[in-house]
This record gives structure tokens, C-alpha cells and sequence, in this order.
């Protein structure tokens, strides 16, 4: 193992971010304070931290100090757990990141380059940025913390056990990582089309899975219980060789000299293993191989589709199509199906508890329908819409240099997200009205509502997102929209959101208030029809003024098509 | 059938630039270029590596906009219409891709909508520049999962398939199996016929000394030279040499020998 060659490496590593943050290309140079000093500054707040915590503990009585310890052992005992599960995840989101971004770096294999230095190289690179930024954090403030406490060497040994789990996290990533793009290759060269739709299926169920377990343990654990539950689960789990860095700390705390070593050494075998693991799967696999994805082999017969019944021309069409089979395609944008997922998740949990003879109050369930239908649409349609130019990329010359008019682009635009948002609502609300059977008059409402707030946000969505546009060639969600107008975009549409809800918020804080207290009185009904009337209006004008802007904004873009 | 290259009557012209000029902050890409390209012609652009080929081509069509000058594309000011203008036009960018998160076939049809092509028609464009350039089979495949030369493949059969009056392709050979760029060759040659005007910009001399009707030299975003291979050996005063002599004498590069004698060192 050359350590040179690693460290080489791993600044490579380092350097792929920049596509990733959107640095300039041009005359490009590192900012080294930065890119030093935001650890320094963890490692300093972490410093202030743990000294403020000393000193509450030095100052306070003996009761608490007892208190305060036991609570402190049992953090410390727990962290090196909590940390390998936030190291997955961020070391999971950067790599998701960059294979979107097509940074991944790929081994040069004619360089002299060994495989292992490759691969560890890539796990220490995985866990710089806010993996390593949080450990230091804590870290230090835990150090400094326990001087006050008189717990030094068991800091000292948790601070071990931490980059032991960093480690493990970012080894267990780099296994994934490369058995992803292999087995994602391989699905797809063996399923044909289906493969997309499995590849999507995978990736939303596995966020499913994630949010019950989030949702379980904020429906049953309160924070403060957290790190006692994390301590006595890992001991429940010992024989999960994760949690090692965790026992072997817990048995130190509890002065079990045999179980400390035993688990210690386990931990380090485990790594070792998790790291040759890691080797070996790069030396079959690692050289990258691009999914020969086989969508169709029969006859070609080009249609008319859906949309050109409804009226599109013919480019409007193939332009709506066209993101369509982006947004579910591409890997990286499942992320916003997260959103109405969890939601389902949430009325999955709700009907777990009425199974239990639980019932909620009618207040309680028309507001979780109320949730179900208007969230999902109005997360997707300012997400979807602000994107939506921004992901034409690198392929946007295709747009510049055809014969398609500033008006198609803004229009196909704004009806896709739309109809997309439309449809996710609906299939929510079926969902949500099965399971929670509110009035007809309530579903009526929320619905309008909801294609009120739809239609709006979409419009406003898609002309800001025009000009949000950030076309250069990589494909980060970060910089597909110029975080500026991102911003603007996610503003203006609360802002203008709230104000068409608000018409009808009177009648709908009444009912719920009826609900709870049944004396209140309720107020009369033709206050929700020209609460929804008032909306109406409302959302006509934004839809009409921002369709416009759309237009205008699409108009400027293409006239300035050379600076991309 | 008007193939005529010495008498271009301005009413033919498919491209006309007058004293065309850009700059990009610190470089002058294209510098007070004048051009006239009749129609039914086809103009081979040659030149050094950041000579202007594309910034020139990319104002063609609209991409680029000039500091100052006049373009005229098909007998259309440029500024004025230029959704007709693209409309009449087929280009193939030097570097960028399709989506690549289509597959070949639907980049194609979403093209042949785009360009407003019938059903039937559009179909059956699409099987015969697949068949012509042994796409056939691979049409159902993500193009991220193409080689660089089916990639090019792809966006030529775009640029091609809706009958433009203008071709402007950047380099489109470079990629190209012998096979495949002879039957692009030998289709823009067919196309002249048919009075469809190329701009091709190429580093091959060969392909430049085959394919067209006149050749231009640029060299700093300047016209260095621009004529028939005779008019070119005339201007170079070099009666009997090859085109790539030519070349490297008005680009100024011809004492190449001291150049490879001190690399070899
Ligand atoms: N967007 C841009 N920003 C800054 N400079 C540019 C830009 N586009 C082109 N240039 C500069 O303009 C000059 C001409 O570039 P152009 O791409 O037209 O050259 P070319 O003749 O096509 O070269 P090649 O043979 O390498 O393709 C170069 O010096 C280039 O650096
Ligand atoms: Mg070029």
C-alpha cells in the first residue's frame, strides 16, 4: 500500500465535489481556508460546547451531577451507533450525488494504482464533508466535556470508537456503491423495460422502509429516551457486528475488561474484513460498466399520444413526454416521490392504531385527509416545476437550436407538473379518503382547493424555475437551479399559497373546532362556498399572470442561449 | 436542377455574413468575418484548434450573437424569425449528446415532433437512416449506454431525417466507422443535388478535399482563404501540392521539422 498514492487519491476525491457544488470552471483555484477552516470551526464550537456543559455540570449539586452523569455514560455508550447510522447516510447521499453528478471517480486503470489503495481512498474521501465536520463536533465537545466529568479515558476510547464507525459506514457505502451500479446493470440487461419500473419500485420501497422506521420511533420514543433505547437495543443486537464499536464501549463503562478487549478486537477484525470485502468487490466489479438499458425491440409505430388528443401540438407532446421519462428514469430523482410516500406511511400508521381499536377524533382524521391530499401536490409541483428547466442540462442546445417557440416550452412545462401534481394527488386522496372517510362536502373542498394551489404553484414554479435554470452540464440537484431563485421560487409560492387557502381557513378551524368542543358553534356553509369562490379567483389570476411570466422568462432564455 | 457554384446571385444565397465580429472577454473568436455560401453548395471549414469553426457555426444558426455584422440565413435576417429559420435548418453539435436517459428511437421520434413530421412519414425517415447506419437492433437501447460514434449516429439521423435546407454539422465524421461516414459522404453529395447547402467543419483534409464544392480556412477568426482546391493552390502559390501543405503554409506552421526534431529529443 503506497500512502502517497492514497492521499493523491483522496484529494482527487476531494476535488469531485466542486462539480458538485457548481464551482466556476475557469481559472478555478481551491480555497484552502474554507476548505480547512469550517473543520477547524467544528472542532472550536465543539470545544465551546463541551466547556459550557462542564461548567453547568462543575456548578450544579451532587443529585444532578449523578444525574447528569448517568445520562452522559449512556450517550457516550450510544454514539458510536447513532454515528455509523448518520455516517450510512450521508456517505449514501454523496455517493448518490455524485454518480448523479457523473463524478463518481472512476479508477484510472492504466495508472499503477492497486485496488486497495483505491478503495480506501474512496471510503476516507466518502466521509469528508458533513460526516467528518459531525464527528469532530462531537468529538471535541465530548472531550472536553468528560475533563469536567473525570470520564477522559472513556472519552478517549469513544472518540476511537467513533472513526471505527465512520469506517464502517463508509467501507459498507463503497460495497453498495459498487454493487449497485453492477447489479442495477445487470437487472436491467436481463428485464428490459421492466427494469425501469423495478429500479423505481426498489428505490421507493426501500424510502418506505426508512420512514416506518422514522415514523415508528417518533410515534413511540420521546428524544430524551432515545440514546437509553439506542444503549439497551445495541445490547439486544450484539450479535449485529455494527453495534461492536457501541459494546465494547458499554462494557468498558461498566469495567468488563474481558468483553472490552473481546469486542474491541472484534471491531477492528470486522473492519478489516469490511474493508477486504470492500477490495475484493472493487477488484470484480469496480471498473464501471454503463447498464445497457433495452427499453424495446419490436416495430416502431409512432402514436398520437394522450396529450395530442387533448389538444398539444405535436412539439408540446414530445416535450411533455420527454420529461416524463426523465423524471422516472433517472435514479437520482426518486427523491421526490419521498415526500407523498411518507405521507402514505403516515396513513399506514394511522391505520396500524385504528386496527388496535383505536380510533382518532373526526377533527384528527379530517385533518390527516386534508394532509394527505393537498401536501404531495403542493411539495411536487414547486419541486418539479423549479427543476424542471434546470434538468434539460447540457442537452438544452437541442431546445435552442430547434424550432421550438419560447410559448411550447413554458406550456408543455407548466401542464406537465400539473398534471403530474394532479395525479399524485389524486391517487393520495383515494388513499386517504378509504382509509378516513370524511364528509363528501370536505373531499369536494380539499379537492378544489388542492387544484387551485396545483395549478397556481405550478405556474409560478415553472417561470421561476425557467429562470432558475442552470445548464451546465452536470446534473446536481443542488445546481440545477441557481440557488438564488430556487430560493425566490419556494417563497413565493408559501406566500402565494397561504393566501388562496385563506378564504376558506374560517370555516375549516371552525369545524375542527366543533369537533373538540362541541358547543362552539359552527359557522354557516355558504361561508365555505365563497371561501372557495374567493380562492378560485385567486388562483385564476396568479395562474394567468405567472403563465405569462413563463413565457417571457422561456423568451430571455432562448435569446441569451450562447452564455450556456 | 441549379448547381452552379461561381455565379451566386444574392437571391440564391443560403448564408450571408457581413462584418461579422465576436469577442469573448479577452479572445476574438470571430473577427469582421464576411462569407456568402450559395445555395446547394457545400463549404468545408478547416482551421487550428479555437479558430472560431464553431463559434461560426453556432451564429448560423442563432446560437451565438454577433457584437456586430449582419447574418442572413435561407434568405431570412437572422434576428427577425429565428424559429423559421431553425425550422429549415439540420445541425449536429461538435460535442453535446441527446438525452441520454432516452433511448435512440425515442430521441428520434421526440426530433421528428419537435420538427412537426407526419406519423407515416416520420416512421418511415426513422427505419431508413437506422438501416443506412447499422443502428438497426440497438434503436430500443438507452443512449447513455452508446459509443461515441452511435451517439453522433443519432444526432446526424436528427439533423438529417426532416428534409432541412441548411445542414450545419460541426465535425460530424470524426467518430464515425469508414462505412458509415462514406454513406454521409456520398448522402450530403446527393443532397447538393437536391440544392440543400452544407457547412461542415472538419480536421480531416481528406474529408474536406472530397466532400466539398469550396473550402474555407480560418485562422483567428479570420477567413484566411476561400475557394475551390484550385482557387486555394492559386492563392497559396503552390501549383501542385496537396491540401494539407496548403494548409499548414497559410496558417502559418510549416516549419514543422525543428518542432519534431526537439520532441524527439
Ligand atoms: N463560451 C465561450 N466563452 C469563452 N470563450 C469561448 C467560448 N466559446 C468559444 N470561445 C473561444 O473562441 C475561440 C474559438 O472557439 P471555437 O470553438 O469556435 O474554435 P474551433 O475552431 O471550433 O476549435 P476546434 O477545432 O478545437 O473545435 C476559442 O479561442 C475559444 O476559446
Ligand atoms: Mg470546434
Amino acid at each position: 500500500m503506497n500512502w502517497k498514492t492514497v492521499l493523491l487519491l483522496v484529494s482527487v476525491n476531494r476535488k469531485a465535489n466542486r462539480a458538485i457544488r457548481g464551482a466556476k470552471f475557469r481559472r478555478y483555484r481551491d480555497n484552502k481556508l474554507f476548505t480547512y477552516g469550517l473543520y477547524a470551526l467544528a472542532c472550536l464550537i465543539g470545544i465551546l460546547a463541551g466547556g459550557l456543559i462542564g461548567n453547568f455540570y462543575s456548578a450544579s449539586n451532587q443529585t444532578v451531577q449523578t444525574a447528569v452523569l448517568q445520562g452522559t455514560t449512556y450517550f457516550l455508550v450510544s454514539i458510536p451507533t447513532i454515528v455509523l447510522l448518520y455516517g450510512l447516510v450521508f456517505t449514501q447521499i454523496s455517493q448518490t450525488q455524485r454518480i448523479g453528478a457523473k463524478v463518481s471517480v472512476q479508477p484510472i486503470y492504466w495508472f499503477p494504482i492497486s485496488w486497495r489503495e483505491h478503495t480506501l481512498a474512496s471510503i476516507i474521501a466518502n466521509l469528508l464533508g458533513a460526516p467528518l465536520l459531525i464527528t469532530i463536533f462531537i468529538s471535541s465537545a465530548l472531550l472536553v466535556a468528560c475533563v469536567f466529568m473525570g470520564l477522559i479515558a472513556l472519552a478517549v476510547l469513544t472518540i476511537v470508537a467513533l472513526l471505527a464507525s465512520l469506517i464502517l459506514a463508509s467501507a459498507t457505502t463503497e460495497i453498495f456503491k459498487t454493487l449497485d451500479v453492477r447489479l442495477s446493470g445487470a437487472i436491467t440487461k436481463a428485464a428490459g423495460k421492466s427494469a425501469i419500473w423495478l429500479r423505481l419500485i426498489f428505490s421507493v420501497g426501500s424510502m418506505l422502509v426508512f420512514y416506518l422506521i422514522y415514523f415508528s420511533i417518533y410515534n413511540q420514543i420521546s428524544p430524551a429516551l432515545l440514546f437509553e433505547s439506542v444503549a439497551g437495543g445495541q445490547r439486544a443486537v450484539w450479535f449485529i457486528p455494527y453495534v461492536w464499536p457501541g459494546m465494547a464501549l458499554s462494557a468498558f463503562a461498566s469495567s468488563l475488561w474481558m468483553e472490552t478487549i473481546f469486542f474491541s478486537l472484534a471491531t477492528l477484525a470486522f473492519a478489516g474484513a469490511v474493508f477486504l470485502i470492500a477490495t475484493h468487490i472493487n477488484t470484480r466489479f469496480g471498473l464501471y460498466e454503463l447498464p445497457a438499458i433495452k427499453l424495446s425491440s419490436g416495430v416502431y409505430t409512432p402514436k398520437t399520444s394522450l396529450f395530442g388528443k387533448l389538444g398539444f401540438s405535436p412539439t408540446e407532446t414530445a416535450l411533455m413526454k420527454k420529461d416524463f421519462k426523465g423524471l422516472t428514469r433517472r435514479h437520482e430523482l426518486t427523491f421526490i416521490f419521498i415526500f407523498p410516500i411518507s405521507m402514505l406511511a403516515m396513513v399506514f400508521l394511522s391505520v396500524l392504531r385504528m386496527a388496535q381499536g383505536d380510533l382518532p377524533p373526526v377533527g384528527i382524521s379530517y385533518f390527516l385527509f386534508a394532509i394527505i391530499t393537498l401536501f404531495p401536490g403542493i411539495w411536487i409541483a414547486p419541486f418539479v416545476g423549479g427543476m424542471l428547466t434546470g434538468l434539460e442540462g447540457s442537452s438544452v442546445w437541442y431546445l435552442f437550436s430547434s424550432p421550438i417557440s419560447a410559448k411550447s416550452i413554458a406550456k408543455s412545462k407548466f401542464f406537465f407538473v400539473a398534471f403530474f401534481s394532479l395525479s399524485v394527488t389524486l391517487i393520495c386522496s383515494i388513499i386517504g379518503g378509504i382509509v378516513f372517510r370524511p364528509s363528501v362536502l370536505f373531499v369536494a373542498v380539499t379537492l378544489l382547493e388542492a387544484v387551485f394551489l396545483i395549478f397556481s404553484l405550478s405556474a409560478i414554479s415553472v417561470a421561476l424555475g425557467i429562470k432558475a435554470a442552470d445548464f451546465r452540464g452536470f446534473f446536481p440537484f443542488s445546481r440545477v437551479i441557481k440557488p438564488k431563485w430556487g430560493l425566490l421560487n419556494f417563497l413565493l409560492c408559501a406566500v402565494i399559497g397561504l393566501a388562496i387557502v385563506a378564504p376558506i381557513i374560517p370555516y375549516v378551524l371552525s369545524v375542527f373546532a366543533v369537533s373538540f368542543l362541541p358547543a362552539m358553534p359552527l359557522l354557516p356553509e355558504y361561508y365555505v362556498y365563497a371561501g372557495l369562490f374567493l380562492s378560485g379567483i385567486i388562483a385564476v389570476a396568479v395562474t394567468h399572470v405567472f403563465r405569462g411570466v413563463a413565457v417571457s422568462n422561456a423568451e430571455q432564455v432562448i435569446a441569451e442561449a450562447e452564455s450556456i | 436542377m441549379h448547381n452552379s457554384v461561381k455565379s451566386i446571385g444574392s437571391a440564391s444565397l443560403a448564408v450571408k455574413l457581413t462584418a461579422v465580429s465576436k469577442r469573448y472577454s479577452d479572445v476574438t473568436a470571430i473577427d469582421n468575418l464576411n462569407l456568402e455560401v450559395g445555395k446547394g453548395e457545400i463549404i468545408g471549414l478547416l482551421g487550428p484548434n479555437g479558430s472560431g469553426k464553431s463559434t461560426l457555426i453556432k451564429m448560423i444558426l442563432g446560437l451565438v450573437k454577433p457584437d456586430s455584422g449582419t447574418i442572413s440565413v435561407l434568405d431570412i435576417p437572422l434576428k427577425q424569425n429565428a424559429i423559421g429559420v431553425k425550422k429549415r435548418v439540420g445541425y449536429v453539435p461538435e460535442d453535446s449528446t441527446a438525452y441520454e436517459f432516452l433511448t435512440g428511437l425515442e430521441f428520434l421520434d421526440f426530433a421528428g415532433d419537435v420538427f412537426q413530421m407526419g406519423l407515416d412519414e416520420k416512421k418511415k425517415r426513422i427505419e431508413e437512416f437506422l438501416k443506412a447506419l447499422s443502428l438497426e437492433g440497438r434503436e430500443g437501447d438507452m443512449i447513455s449506454s452508446y459509443s461515441e460514434g452511435m451517439k453522433k449516429k443519432i444526432l446526424i439521423i436528427s439533423a438529417l431525417m426532416h428534409k432541412p435546407e441548411l445542414l450545419l454539422l460541426d465535425e460530424p465524421l470524426n467518430t464515425l466507422d469508414p462505412k458509415s461516414a462514406r454513406i454521409v459522404k456520398d448522402l450530403l453529395h446527393q443532397l447538393a443535388l437536391q440544392n440543400v447547402t452544407t457547412i461542415i467543419s472538419t480536421h480531416v483534409l481528406e474529408i474536406a478535399q472530397a466532400v466539398c464544392n469550396r473550402i474555407a480556412i480560418m485562422y483567428e477568426g479570420k477567413l484566411l482563404a476561400l475557394g475551390t482546391m484550385d482557387e486555394l493552390r492559386q492563392q497559396a502559390k503552390m501549383p501542385n501540392s496537396a491540401l494539407e501543405d496548403i494548409f499548414l503554409k497559410l496558417t502559418g506552421t510549416e516549419d514543422i521539422q525543428p518542432i519534431v526534431e526537439a520532441l524527439s529529443k
